[in-house]
């Protein structure tokens, strides 16, 4: 596709081989800001590249805006957690909207976005913050006296998140104080949540003029292991009640543009519960099973929320319509090694013969031994699914979970 | 629904899918989407119809990029000896470009589309080639419980029926035939692999009657060279009944099988079980006359026999077995060479017929050619063939190739010496040689070259090798220290007095850079070049080095050869024909330069150039420091000047020095 003068210029913020492909593929002039190490790599591939050490001085991000100002960058998309508060403090530049700095804060701070979303009505689990190990105990302590549970009854699990980890990493179940222990120092501070028994699911929303262009509702089957898209009949079923939900985000944090990735819980009386939003593009390859699902690009759709001169028309034009357009259920999973001492990969039988499986991104073991799995989200690739019936896809995932590929 | 369609088809879409993502990727992103379209390939291939789906995707896999960044990306640089490794490699993704290769190839070949790199005739080539080297697996006979237990065989051997479905296997058996007809022009002394191949052909030829045709011809001539090459054998009856009819038969049919053997032999250079055994009987029968009849002699060889019938009587008991029928062309050509009539010659084989083994030399031939003769009858076997044909000596796999030129070199101009070595170490398993007066005894020294010894060669070679290995790497040693190419004072040492003293070399050796190299084309010129050396022939094999180059004209490493003799080809032109210890010398070096090994005036076994282009990757010779007035005439500079051109766009283009870039330009 050439490059349309009239659209805007948009800056890609951290290193996404999958995204700079989809933007280079789009019809806007792009530029990556990365970190020095893949200029080599973007001048021998003829990427438009601009180094950026996103670790160092945050101070600096002042000048990173006005270098990108003085480039005739209209917008900076984050593609990273890490990045998301280095766009808010270059847009609010870009656009001369210092309220777009403060707002990206809340989106790194889980307890600041949590407290946030709990103001504007929004339902929330019981949370707290923990600075050091004994917090963490005082508060599973706590829930499991409210539970009513006695001494020497299992606990019901709480949930640790690190502050700034993205995603399933840094993401951990807590149900003795061994779990505790076992939690590196770098991970603090951290939200500690109570665990809720009900459907989580996460929704991918684009948005644009305050206003939800496109809403996807991820289904998880087993949080961390797989996903798919688009979720059950049961489940899509809530979708006018997880738009309602969706809508509330968008005013209680002003957000008039972008992407927002949030997570929410359905419990068994109905009530939907919020965990928690990312600004930026998900993990686990969500984007690619809604391309498979809908043949749309989902990093081509968040160029256009971000980009100012993106049209009506043109948004109409390129998202398709929820539910009723997608050409099947496209889900993954993400493969971890159940045995502790492993020799080669070897996809399963059951799931190598049936019909929905396509292919894997899988690797061969480079050591035999595996180490224990503790957060989430430290899977060794994914598999990949694609079929007709939600319900059997769903049975697939979870059927998964008790098969080896690694032997 | 989709869980009801045939596997190929559901695969078939879903590797749509991955085609359809990996072509949308742009190029630096390629990478990631190759693993899934491989992945699904690969599943596809190993189910019924599905190599007709991949085929039929074999262009639109490799428009999206699924080469991309690998070695196949440029087809035409493919070798299709390394096809048949690929596809037994364990890891499926390997298989999996592997094939998925081969059938781009294949729609390429079939006119389904053009690439940039190559042409249908070039793809079609490529694919007969490859099912020609794979010809074993071809005709793999797996039973269905065979198949269960490897996948990966049934799965090679489908994607090569499946090609030769599409190619023709008429082409496949013409490539094969040409092939096996160019190496045996060059009669070498292992015909192992030949014969290997003339079995398939044989197999394939009861198997697939129809559509073979013309090329028909040429591969019979092989088989029955190999199995049946007269009317009381053509059936193939065994040896023993074979033996029973030959009780029976009359002197003129005695007389037909004998002429039919003989002339089979010198037709292919290939000895059949059969003709083993009719030369044993016939060297006993009443009438002598059908043993140097058996043997196809002329006039040089019938005299050799005549004068010398009872020492080789002995070596037709000792040394022809059904189990070594080549020795039976040995010495037929040991016969015809005239070699016999050499002084030392028939007193040092009568000193072979009573030699002893030592327990180890003997272990060592048995490992390479097992016990079903003694080792000893293999030895003196090899040696006829040795002597019978000195330029069949190749040096297998091993990387040492002094040895094997030795070895040729030894047999065609110094056969008596030959035989003492050969006695030295089957009797004491060592080697004793002189380097400038000091003895080297090759049993005290450690494995030189080929750290194991060879067992891949020809049985002298396995026998002398690895201590002629140590003799050569201990004369390496002394000259280590004296600076300059060693070869100056090893060569003559190591082969014989006839080596010409003075040693030319065409590269400084400290910097590698060409070394008045003008001055060492003028040089080879004048000493053998017929025009400018006063017209002398080459009187001894003279060593010489050569730079190989490969394919595309690229240095591939310094070589050792033989120069045999300079004349002028039916064509007119001066061409150097030399001995090359590789085991097949057709090559091509690239940039034009294919040496040729028959059909421009070879004798069997001898390679040869156009002297310019011989020259243009030489870098290393012997000549005589003196010569007579009169010898040595100016060599026109248009000489030098196209030999260096060839030099330096080969081997030399990165050794240039300054002064010669200079001389160039002028």
């Amino acid at each position: 596709m050439s490059i349309d003068p009239d659209k805007g210029y948009i800056a890609l913020l951290g290193w996404s081989l999958n995204a700079i492909d989809a933007i280079d593929r789009f019809d806007r002039k792009y530029i990556v800001v990365a970190p020095p190490w893949a200029e080599e790599y973007c001048q021998q591939n003829e990427i438009p590249y601009m180094s950026w050490d996103f670790d160092r001085l945050n101070e600096r991000s002042h000048e990173l805006a006005h270098r990108l100002k003085e480039e005739g960058v209209d917008v900076a998309i984050p593609l990273f957690e890490e990045t998301v508060e280095w766009a808010g403090a270059i847009n609010s530049v870009l656009m001369d909207n210092p309220r777009l700095l403060g707002q990206s804060m809340l989106f790194r701070d889980k307890s600041l976005m949590k407290r946030r979303a709990q103001l504007g009505g929004i339902r929330v689990g019981v949370f707290e913050e923990a600075h050091d190990r004994g917090d963490v105990i005082r508060f599973l302590k706590r829930v499991n006296q409210t539970l009513l549970k006695l001494e020497g009854d299992p606990n019901d699990p709480i949930h640790f998140k690190a502050f700034d980890k993205s995603g399933t990493a840094g993401h951990r179940v807590i149900r003795t104080p061994e779990d505790v222990d076992n939690i590196p120092d770098e991970e603090f501070p951290a939200l500690l949540e109570s665990h809720l028994d009900g459907w989580e699911f996460a929704v991918e929303a684009w948005i644009k003029d305050r206003k939800i262009q496109f809403l996807n509702i991820s289904e998880y089957v087993t949080l961390g292991y797989s996903v798919f898209v688009p979720a059950t009949p049961e489940l899509e079923s809530w979708r006018a009640r997880i738009t309602e939900e969706v809508e509330k985000l968008i005013e209680t944090f002003d957000i008039d543009f972008g992407f927002i990735h949030p997570e929410y819980f359905l419990t068994s009386d109905g009530k939907l519960y919020f965990g928690e939003v990312a600004y930026r593009p998900p993990g686990f390859n969500a984007l690619e099973l809604i391309e498979r699902a809908y043949g749309f690009n989902g990093y081509q759709g968040i160029a256009l929320m971000f980009d100012p001169k993106a049209t009506t028309e043109e948004i109409d034009a390129f998202f398709p319509e929820e539910v009723t357009d997608a050409k099947g259920y496209a889900g993954c999973f993400g493969v971890y090694p159940r045995r502790r001492v492993i020799s080669r990969l070897e996809v399963p039988e059951e799931t190598q013969n049936h019909p929905y499986f396509e292919f894997h991104e899988l690797a061969s073991p480079a050591e035999q031994k595996v180490t224990k799995r503790t957060a989430f989200g430290t899977h060794w690739g994914l598999a990949y699914f694609f079929g007709e019936n939600p319900h059997k896809l769903r049975d697939l995932l979870k059927a998964q979970e008790d098969l080896d590929f690694y032997i | 629904m989709t869980e009801t369609r045939p596997e190929a088809a559901r695969l078939a879409d879903t590797l749509d899918v991955a085609i359809e993502r990996l072509s949308g990727a742009r190029p630096f992103a390629k990478q990631r989407h190759q693993r899934p379209v491989l992945d699904v390939a690969a599943r596809l291939a190993a189910v019924p119809g599905g190599l007709d789906a991949l085929y039929a995707r074999g262009l639109a896999m490799e428009a999206a990029g699924l080469f991309r960044g690998s070695d196949w990306d440029d087809p035409s640089r493919l070798l299709p000896q390394l096809v048949g490794q690929t596809l037994q490699s364990p890891d499926r993704l390997t298989v999996a470009l592997e094939v998925a290769s081969l059938l781009r190839l294949l729609a390429i070949a079939s006119g389904g589309g053009a690439h940039v790199n190559v042409h249908a005739e070039h793809a079609r080539h490529f694919l007969t080639q490859v099912l020609a080297l794979n010809l074993p697996h071809f005709f793999d006979q797996t039973s269905e419980a065979d198949r269960q237990d490897s996948a990966g065989t049934a799965m090679r051997r489908d994607v090569f029926r499946f090609i030769a479905d599409h190619i023709g296997f008429q082409d496949v058996l013409g490539i094969l035939v040409t092939e096996i007809w160019r190496i045996l022009e060059q009669r070498p002394i292992q015909v192992g692999p030949v014969k290997e191949m003339i079995t398939q052909i044989a197999i394939a030829l009861t198997r697939e009657d129809g559509g073979i045709g013309r090329e028909r011809l040429g591969a019979d001539r092989l088989v029955s060279a190999l199995f049946g090459p007269t009317n009381e054998c053509i059936d193939d009856p065994g040896i023993d009944a074979y033996q029973m009819r030959l009780e029976r038969l009359d002197d003129t049919a005695l007389r037909r099988e004998a002429s039919g053997f003989a002339r089979a032999m010198h037709d292919t250079g290939l000895v059949s079980d059969y003709h083993a055994a009719f030369l044993r009987w016939v060297s006993k029968y009443r009438d002598a006359s059908f043993a140097p009849e058996a043997l196809g002699l002329g006039g040089t060889g019938l005299d050799s026999y005549r004068k010398f019938k009872p020492l080789v009587d002995k070596l037709i008991s000792a040394a022809v077995h059904p189990q070594t029928p080549q020795a039976v062309h040995g010495l037929a050509m040991l016969l015809e060479r005239g070699v016999l009539h050499s002084a030392p010659i028939a007193p040092a084989l009568e000193r072979q017929l009573s030699m002893t083994l030592q327990p180890a030399v003997a272990a060592r031939i048995e490992l390479a050619f097992g016990n079903a003769v003694p080792a000893q009858t293999r030895v003196l076997a090899g040696t006829l063939e040795v002597m019978g044909q000195p330029l069949g000596v190749g040096q297998g796999a091993t990387p040492p190739c002094q040895s094997a030129r030795a070895i040729a070199m030894w047999a065609l101009n110094d056969p008596d010496f030959l035989l003492h070595l050969i006695c030295q170490v089957g009797e004491f398993d060592s080697l004793l040689m002189h380097f400038e007066g000091k003895a080297i005894a090759s049993g005290d020294l450690p494995a030189g070259l080929a750290a194991g010894a060879p067992i891949d060669a020809d049985p002298v070679s396995v026998l002398l090798v690895p201590h002629l290995d140590r003799v050569y790497a201990e004369m390496g040693r002394i000259c280590a220290p004296r600076g300059g190419d060693p070869h100056r004072w090893i060569n003559p040492e190591f082969h014989g007095w006839w080596v010409a003293r003075d040693c030319v070399v065409a590269v400084d050796v400290l910097t590698g850079q060409l070394d008045d190299y003008d001055g060492f084309v003028t040089r080879f010129c004048q000493g053998y070049h017929p025009a400018y050396n006063g017209g002398r022939p080459v009187i001894h094999p003279q060593p010489a080095g050569i730079a190989v180059t490969d394919a595309s004209a690229r240095f591939v490493g310094w070589h050792a050869i033989s120069i045999l003799r300079v004349a002028q080809d039916t064509e007119g032109r001066t061409r150097i024909y030399f001995y090359n210890p590789n085991n097949d010398s057709g090559q091509d070096w690239g940039g034009g330069v294919t040496v040729s090994t028959h059909g421009n005036g070879e004798r069997h076994g001898e390679a040869s150039l156009v002297f310019e282009q011989f020259v243009s990757r030489l870098y290393l010779f012997h000549d005589d420091l003196i010569r007579p007035a009169g010898a040595g005439a100016p060599v026109p500079a248009e000489l030098i000047e196209s030999i260096r051109t060839l030099a330096v766009d080969s081997w030399a283009a990165s050794r240039i020095p300054q002064d010669l870039a200079l001389a160039g330009a002028q």
